[in-house]
């Protein structure tokens, strides 16, 4: 090699010499000057290194890193004067993986490796099948804000932030499961505590913490975030990420490809977490009957993964015994059809009789509640003047199959109203039974509720049910109604396995109703929910998260060509929305499927897009850097073509060549 | 689904007008409070073997009762032949259904055994016959369970009614319509499964009666409809049911329980049901850009939207139905609000949301935070509002309306709600029952072009053949004139079968031919003169199924021959009539494929090999049917004195296949279960 020397010591070959510094780019690291040639290969020099550094190690990830040219050198064939490299070149040897932290959409912390080397969506590639998520295009990373990160050092030092760094996945192959986990993530406890991290639903998040994070407060803060999104296809080092720095990991792109609970459970909860974030810190708008809904999802999920009931009920079969199964077998072939098939003549459906009172709201009438003899037999009510009449005819019956069934409870007061609505062909007819205490009423309000889905008491979730009321109510006893907490939530366990209603609703709904407002409606929406199992629930809510209006849409700050003023350009799966910023309307939409090309003049950091039938539209990007307006669009379009290439196979090139921009090639 | 339906081409009936309600003599009246009282006396010992608390009746009484009828006889009375038949055959099954539980459940006490076992021996038949998949390890199953010939000793209680011994065949006739309106209107009461005769209104002002079960869904009335209109098929048509008093009306979804809405109207409502072409019902999907991309009415886009192709139309689609969650048409704009119980209208700002209707309070913005919830969908359905501008003062004529499906008379519950214009209001209903439905709607819809696409086929061939859809029909006319003892219940119960079957593959598959439909259109034109010269007139059942196999594998034009042929010769034979709609089932199938590059795959099996091919299948009709066959036409004259003990046999016979079948397995492991239980206890 180089460094041919005379007898007096002058170099004869054109060697000269060239300074490596070993380590991570650090002005103080050790450094070690090796004497080569322009024509000295990569590969050759990177030996001469380990050579000189006469140590031990595994040198296999590390490689060179060319600080002015914001470069690696990584091939190994070529030689210094094909790079362009001169003695002046700042040249760091260093690992190519550097652990770095990622805040997951649950907001959690987990050190991992990340490769430094590799174009980002490779490294997505390479980090998401270390966490077990399918799909990794859909997701990317972004900057920690810094602000945050000043909030985070007052508040809780003492995060516990897992660590996966010293997991290895063997490449090529797909990760085997193991004791129903990837096996790389059963090696020890540690990992296998991550992996459980990653795959359950997260406790709802301190109320009081909740209010504290910050909130956008208008769609110009919504487009912050997506200033931050790192290039795909440049590597972190590129990006200026040190090892050691925090990332967001977030699903990017609005379009959920496959989703399929079976295989996918760290990227359903993660997809989960990420949306219930996005509605708990208001990023995203929804209705107070949506949000009711939300939160009872949120409340079911929660009560399930801290069952323990993790693991997909499938087995639920095995769970009942073989009469609950065979009778909820029974059921859903019978859905739907009168609750007195066949069942009645095998199995005794319990009924309630009892003296409530009972009070029907009339025009002209001042009555109140009076005592009747009430019978409750399959879903039909009925009551009599008193027992003694009960043989003969009722005054009234009420068949309650589609009837709406509303608590009106005061657990303080001891009120424990069940308010009926119930369809009739004149209408709907409205009556209020009045129980005595909580166990009648968790009866009776157990019992409604199972009538009204056309159920009866016979239905194996009726015990379930009363207990759900009955819990329900002692919640309120110890916490919305006797705590007097009105205003102030209560810490995340306060009640321990019950409902913190004010952990589950954006802030906004905690400063607009108490919690004793709240609970009932969620309890009631909770209803809805309550059979289906954890996975089902998270695609649930999931699924109500897509259908609101506002959802996939990424904000950035544009100037439109020819336009004075800042306005909004929403980026969706299917289309580009231009938004007036002061007022938040719709101006203007157009689709992706009309696009004929878009073109991004890197100078002027204008992005100019052709519709069908000579449509453009050029704009300049305020708030994010073109380049990230630009991968959106080409990152969509990608996806977009997913559907015909099934499988998980990724094409990269056509990614990058959609996404990349004139640096890239 | 279980369904009965497709029973074009049934061979068994009854002479028509034969019926005389009258005419019920004691000894039929006897037999059927004998039969009845075994019921009792079954579900008794049921009920003390099992529960506790015996309960010897049906706790409940069924209201089955019958919509457009004055009362249930007429609507019986009105019923079609093969319905009435197959009405029967399903209570029948409700029948042999308990026998079956009680046999099950009492296989340690022997004494119940016999009466069970005799009531079910007909039934091994009917499920002998049919010995399709599934219904094969039941099969074999009672097989062990039950001696199959027990029948003389408890035969008494059948036999019965056949001691009118030496009557005239018309007068058999008559009476056996009569024991089946009677054992109809009997069992109709304890009957498990809900039936409704349902009066239907067709376009040109006739009607239809039709029998519906509660399994029933509007798609499968609308099959059946189809098959006994021979309309076009087309994804247009729909049930609709118009409420005359509140002036809505609305179409059914195709996924609807049509017994379950029905049940809603009053006894003395005015409702009709109807059966139509509407264009509203699939417009989104033929049409997807009207309700997705119409950005409020820019003229712009409308003219792009004109335009949009099929690719386009349908990636719109993909985008909107086949993702995780169904998008909801953006939709928002004013509208008025009928408000409570006046004829007033406010105007009020409206958005819809995959969650509900929304509106704008007053002063508020529409940002999601400021919505307030009009109506949620998950108890209303949606109606147009007919001529609401006369009867309430609606501004304009394109009126909305949600209520609860239960309410059928005029209350403030009732939401009203006026578009400006038609298209908002297509819109906006639209949009709802998007938000309501979420993708079922597509997947019906995807029925209903599937089903269309091949009607469309069928008929196209029908028409070039200039074929007229009667062969099926005739044939089951004819038929029932002969047939009266049990060979036509055979047959039937076959039949309904087979129609079970093919639900199954229909819905496994894409979409089949009804064995019906395939019937009438392609198979009669060609076939008429083939079968006439080739065929053996007085064909010996067994011989004819030879036959058949030998023609359906030749070219399909010879197929097609073999099936129609069937209708034919019952014209000119008395007795056979009752086997060949079976085999006409089986043999029209096979040949369509050759015609149809479509419907083969599925079937491509049979029309080969027709005979062989259908051992080979699980097709069951071949074996039955010759046994029975071969007797009968043998003994023809003997018939009149032998049908009369058949009518009760029949009525078992249909039963486990046509009814039963499904339940029954859950029935059973509901008897195993509890058993276990109880052995557990014990």
């Amino acid at each position: 090699m180089a460094g041919m020397k005379t007898a007096t010591g002058d170099y004869i070959d054109s060697s000269w010499e060239l300074r490596v510094f070993i380590g991570e780019e650090d002005p103080e690291a050790e450094s070690l000057t090796l004497r080569v040639t322009g024509e000295s290969h990569i590969g050759g020099v990177l030996l001469k290194i380990v050579e000189e550094i006469k140590r031990k190690q595994d040198w296999s990830d590390h490689a060179i890193w060319w600080e002015q040219k914001r470069q690696w050198l990584l091939q190994t064939h070529w030689t210094l004067d094909k790079y362009g490299i001169l003695a002046d070149a700042r040249l760091f040897f260093g690992p190519q993986h550097r652990p770095v932290i990622l805040r997951l959409p649950n907001r959690r912390a987990l050190r991992l490796r990340a490769s430094f080397s590799q174009p980002l969506f490779q490294a997505m590639v390479a980090i998401c099948r270390l966490l077990s998520i399918r799909h990794p295009e859909e997701l990317s990373l972004l900057r920690a804000p810094e602000k945050e990160k000043k909030k985070k050092k007052e508040k809780e030092p003492e995060e516990e932030v897992y660590d996966l760094t010293k997991v290895v996945l063997v490449g090529g192959v797909a990760p085997a499961s193991f004791r129903g986990m990837p096996a790389h993530f059963s090696d020890s406890a540690q990992t296998e505590a991550c992996y459980h991290m990653l795959s359950r639903p997260q406790p709802p998040p301190d109320p009081l913490l909740l209010q504290r994070l910050p909130r956008p407060s208008s769609l110009l803060d919504k487009t912050q975030l997506h200033s931050r999104w790192l290039d795909s296809s440049r590597c972190l080092m590129q990006q200026g990420i040190k090892a050691g720095d925090t990332l967001w990991l977030r699903f990017k792109y609005y379009s959920f490809f496959d989703l399929d609970p079976k295989t996918d459970p760290v990227r359903l909860t993660q997809l989960y977490e990420q949306a219930r974030w996005d509605l708990l810190l208001e990023e995203i708008d929804c209705t107070e009957e949506e949000m009711m809904v939300f939160a009872a999802l949120q409340y079911h999920i929660n009560k399930l993964s801290q069952s323990g009931e993790v693991d997909e009920p499938a087995g639920t079969d095995s769970g009942l015994d073989d009469l609950d199964a065979a009778l909820s077998n029974l059921e859903v072939k019978l859905e739907g059809s009168a609750p007195t098939d066949m069942l009645d003549s095998l199995t005794t459906i319990p009924e309630l009789k009892d003296h409530l009172r009972i009070f029907r709201p009339r025009k002209l009438t001042l009555k109140g509640y009076r005592q009747h003899w009430v019978v409750f037999k399959e879903t039909t009510l009925s009551y009599y003047k008193s027992q003694e009449e009960a043989p003969g005819d009722p005054i009234q019956q009420l068949n309650l199959k589609g009837c709406e069934v509303v608590p009106d409870v005061n657990v303080s007061g001891q009120k424990f109203c069940i308010k009926l609505l119930v369809p009739s062909p004149e209408g709907m007819s409205e009556i209020y039974l009045r129980c005595q205490d909580e166990q009648q009423y968790a009866r009776w309000m157990a019992g409604c509720r199972l009538a009204s889905k056309g159920r009866t008491m016979a239905d194996s979730s009726y015990s379930s049910e009363v207990q759900a009321i009955l819990a329900f109510l002692s919640l309120q006893r110890t916490g919305g109604g006797g705590g007097g907490s009105g205003n102030h939530p209560q810490g995340p366990d306060a009640s321990a396995e019950g409902l913190n209603p004010y952990g589950l609703v954006a802030p906004r709904f905690q400063r607009k109703f108490k919690a004793k407002q709240l609970t009932p409606r969620i309890l009631e929406a909770h209803q809805n929910v309550a059979q289906l199992s954890l996975s089902e629930a998270q695609l649930r809510f999931i699924q109500a998260w897509q259908s609101l209006p506002d959802f996939g849409i990424s904000y950035v700050v544009v100037r439109f060509k020819g336009s004075r003023k800042d306005e909004i350009l929403g980026i969706a799966n299917n289309r580009l929305i231009r938004i007036d910023l002061s007022v938040g309307d719709v101006v203007k939409t157009w689709r992706f499927s009309n696009m004929r090309q878009w073109n991004v003049n890197w100078d002027i950091r204008q992005v100019a897009i052709e519709f069908d039938e000579h449509i453009n539209v050029a704009f300049s990007c305020v708030s994010a850097s073109c380049r990230i307006v630009h991968e959106y669009i080409g990152g969509y379009i990608f996806l977009s073509t997913r559907e015909r290439a099934r499988g998980e196979e990724l094409d990269e090139d056509l990614f990058l060549q959609l996404t990349g921009g004139h640096e890239a090639f | 689904m279980h369904q009965r339906g497709k029973n074009d081409g049934k061979a068994c009936g009854i002479l028509n007008g034969l019926f005389k309600m009258g005419e019920s003599n004691e000894d039929i009246e006897q037999m059927f409070s004998n039969l009845l009282g075994e019921m009792d006396l079954l579900t008794q010992s049921l009920g003390v073997d099992i529960l506790p608390p015996p309960d010897p009746k049906p706790p409940r009484v069924e209201f089955n009762y019958s919509v457009g009828f004055k009362d249930l006889n007429e609507s019986l009375n009105a019923l079609e032949d093969q319905d009435l038949d197959a009405l029967m055959a399903d209570l029948v099954a409700d029948i042999s259904e308990a026998e079956q539980r009680t046999i099950q459940a009492q296989k340690e006490t022997p004494q119940k055994q016999p009466q069970s076992a005799s009531l079910c021996v007909p039934s091994f038949s009917g499920t002998a016959s049919l010995g399709y998949g599934a219904n094969v390890a039941a099969t074999s199953q009672y097989d062990d369970d039950l001696p199959p010939p027990p029948a003389d000793p408890v035969l008494d209680l059948p036999l019965p009614p056949p001691p009118p011994g030496p009557i005239s065949q018309e007068e058999e006739e008559a009476q056996a319509k009569a024991d089946k309106i009677k054992l109809a209107l009997e069992k109709l009461k304890e009957a498990k499964v809900k039936k409704l005769v349902v009066k239907i209104h067709m376009n040109d002002n006739s009607s239809k009666s039709l029998m519906v079960d509660e399994r029933q869904l509007a798609r499968d009335v609308l099959d059946n409809l189809f098959e006994k209109t021979h309309c076009d098929c087309n994804v247009d048509w729909c049930l609709y049911e118009i409420y005359p008093e509140l002036q809505i009306e609305r179409f059914f979804e195709d996924h609807e329980n049509v017994v379950e809405i029905l049940s809603d109207w009053t006894r003395d409502t005015e409702n009709k049901l109807l059966f139509l072409e509407k264009k509203e019902k699939y417009a989104v999907f033929k049409n997807p850009q009207n309700f997705y991309l119409d950005n409020k009415g820019k003229k712009e886009n409308k003219e792009t939207n004109e335009k949009m192709n099929a690719k386009n139309k349908e990636s719109l689609l993909e985008e909107s139905f086949c993702g995780t969650s169904v998008i909801v048409p953006e939709l928002e704009g004013a509208l008025y609000l009928k408000e409570d119980g006046k004829k007033s209208w406010k105007r009020r700002y409206f958005l819809l949301r995959a969650s509900g209707i929304y509106y704008v309070p007053k002063g508020k913005t529409k940002t999601s935070r400021d919505l307030a919830c009009f109506i949620q969908f998950e108890n209303v359905n949606i109606y147009y509002g007919i001529q609401c501008k006369m009867k309430y003062k609606a501004p304009t004529d394109y009126c909305f309306v949600l209520k609860h499906p239960q309410i059928q008379k005029e209350s403030q519950y009732i939401k009203y709600l006026c578009c400006d214009d038609a298209r908002a209001l297509s819109q906006w209903v639209t949009g709802i029952r998007i938000a309501k439905y979420g993708k079922t709607l597509y997947d019906n819809y995807q029925r209903a072009t599937a089903k269309a696409g091949l009607a469309s086929r069928w008929t196209n061939l029908g028409t070039v053949n200039a074929v007229p859809p009667a062969p099926p029909s005739t044939g089951v006319k004819t038929d029932p004139t002969q047939a009266n003892g049990q060979l036509p219940q055979a047959t039937q119960s076959m039949n309904t079968a087979l129609g079970e079957d093919w639900r199954h593959l229909e819905t496994t598959k894409d979409k089949k031919p009804d064995p019906g439909l395939g019937s009438h259109d392609p198979g009669a034109p060609r076939a008429q003169p083939l079968p006439k010269s080739s065929l053996p007139p007085p064909p010996p059942p067994v011989r004819r199924s030879s036959d058949v196999g030998g023609g359906s594998p030749g070219t399909p034009p010879k197929a097609k021959g073999a099936a129609a042929r069937f209708p034919a010769p019952p014209d000119d034979l008395l007795p056979p009539p009752p086997p060949p709609p079976p085999p006409v089932e089986d043999d029209e199938l096979p040949p369509p494929p050759p015609d149809f590059n479509d419907t083969p795959p599925d079937f491509v099996p049979p029309p080969p090999p027709s005979f062989a091919g259908d051992l080979g299948f699980p097709l069951p009709p071949p074996p039955p049917p010759p046994p029975a066959l071969a007797p009968e036409s043998v003994r023809t004259p003997p018939m009149t004195v032998k049908r009369p003990p058949p009518p009760p046999k029949r009525q078992e016979n249909p039963g486990p296949p046509g009814g039963g079948g499904g339940e029954q397995d859950f029935m059973s492991d509901l008897m195993k279960a509890l058993q276990k239980k109880r052995g557990n206890m014990s």
